[in-house]
């Protein structure tokens, strides 16, 4: 039974350049620069790692991995892919090294693996829990999707409009301007405000594994 | 003055928001790189981007703010030397690693090919030297015995006596003349002694 990584990124994201400047930072010797990459990418390298193993504690020592492999290789990302594309490498090869580490025991591994084998970006939120998955963290995140639904469809339209076209349609500034038929400060004030509304409702919800919150 | 750093608040994280979206360049890049490091600044990043990440999908939905994921990963990276890049240092300040000569896994295969080569190069030598003697007629090669006709006695070496003296029996001359007309050589310089011209006649028509 192996679980099949899903396909690695295509799309081009306007947001490379901001990669690519805190690598620099990063491998300038501020260390601070690498947590932000970090908080950005961890849930997506955890959802990928999830999708082939299923326990949740071997998730977490995976991504611990994936982004210590990457510090230690930092400085010979030049920028020719995007990041998440060459973290998203690290993370597939650190996985399966993980899983042929496992298989040396057989008890542990078929617990470890997971069943599904699903690359399509379906909700994992119905699905069975995974080992360290409790209710109450379940629940939480369907709380966070639907306050996030809820505090777009308060935006207003010029908001909601610009938000969505970066964040869901990749659009760059330059590009929502032309669309919205207005300046790019506008566009990026809109698309500011409208994240300020949105995280002000998400941001009570997020705590620590251990129950504390920000 | 609270609305002064109101005002400052709101413009860091409008830089921020930008700096998400790689939209940031000079002075306010660095502005915002400076306040995304610390607590406040990276509590917004990751609430920006957590609201980015659950428009996109669902499933990205968490509560975990990765406080305890950063303090691990933080505790692993200080046993890690720099990720240094190598093109960023000065000339003085690279130190070049020993130079290791590692031994190729094909490398006896290599000397063995160097032996057949040399080998070849020698088995060309030798022939093209008996080559080249063969066509200036050089003395030093093989030639055939031959005797004059009229030497009917032994040939006995006078004068030196270090000459070497070759015995040949006179009936065996003898016998090599009265038969010499069937010692011909054939154009293939082969002696063909019991070889005979024979030609086709067609009967005429």
């Amino acid at each position: 039974m192996t679980a099949t990584p899903p396909a690695p990124p295509s799309d081009e994201s306007p947001t490379t350049h901001s990669d690519l400047l805190l690598v620099e930072r990063t491998v300038a010797g501020d260390l601070r620069a690498y947590d932000l990459l970090v908080i950005k990418y961890q849930r997506r390298i955890e959802r990928l790692i999830g999708r082939m193993v299923r326990d949740t504690d071997l998730v977490q020592d995976i991504a611990q991995e994936t982004f210590l492999r990457a510090f230690r290789a930092l400085h010979q990302f030049r920028g020719d892919a995007q990041f998440y594309t060459w973290l998203y490498r690290i993370a597939v090869n650190t996985a399966k090294k993980f899983l042929m580490d496992l298989k040396r025991d057989p008890v542990i591994y078929e617990g470890a693996m997971r069943a599904d084998d699903d690359e399509n970006e379906t909700s994992r939120i119905g699905q069975e829990l995974t080992n360290d998955e409790t209710p109450e963290t379940v629940l939480a995140a369907q709380e966070i999707a639907a306050a996030v639904n809820a505090a777009m469809e308060a935006l207003p339209d010029d908001l909601r409009q610009a938000v969505t076209l970066r964040e869901i349609e990749g659009l760059s500034y330059e590009e929502i301007s032309t669309v919205m038929a207005c300046p790019i400060g506008t566009v990026r004030s809109r698309i500011f405000r409208a994240r300020e509304a949105i995280s002000a409702r998400v941001r009570p919800m997020l705590e620590n594994r251990t129950g504390k919150r920000w | 003055m609270g609305g002064d750093t109101m005002n400052d608040d709101l413009k860091k994280r409008e830089q921020l928001s930008a700096l998400a979206d790689g939209q940031l360049h000079g002075e306010e890049l660095a502005q915002a790189l400076q306040w995304a490091v610390e607590d406040d600044g990276r509590e917004t990043w990751q609430a920006y981007h957590l609201v980015g990440d659950v428009m996109r999908s669902a499933d990205l939905a968490s509560a975990d703010n990765g406080r305890d994921f950063l303090a691990k990963l933080h505790q692993r990276m200080a046993q890690e030397p720099l990720p240094v890049r190598p093109l960023l240092q000065t000339p003085t300040q690279i130190e070049l690693p020993p130079v290791i000569t590692a031994q190729a896994a094909n490398d006896s295969a290599f000397r063995w090919k160097m032996v057949a080569g040399f080998a070849s190069l020698a088995a060309v030598a030798a022939i093209g030297w008996n080559a080249l003697g063969f066509v200036r007629g050089d003395t030093a090669g093989p030639q055939l015995a031959s005797a004059p006709a009229s030497a009917p006695g032994p040939v006995v070496a006078a004068g030196n006596p270090d000459a070497q003296v070759m015995i040949r029996d006179p009936r065996l001359d003898e016998l090599l003349a009265a038969h010499k007309q069937y010692s011909g050589t054939t154009a293939l310089q082969m002696p063909a002694g019991f070889l005979r011209n024979a030609n086709f006649d067609s009967p005429s028509r």
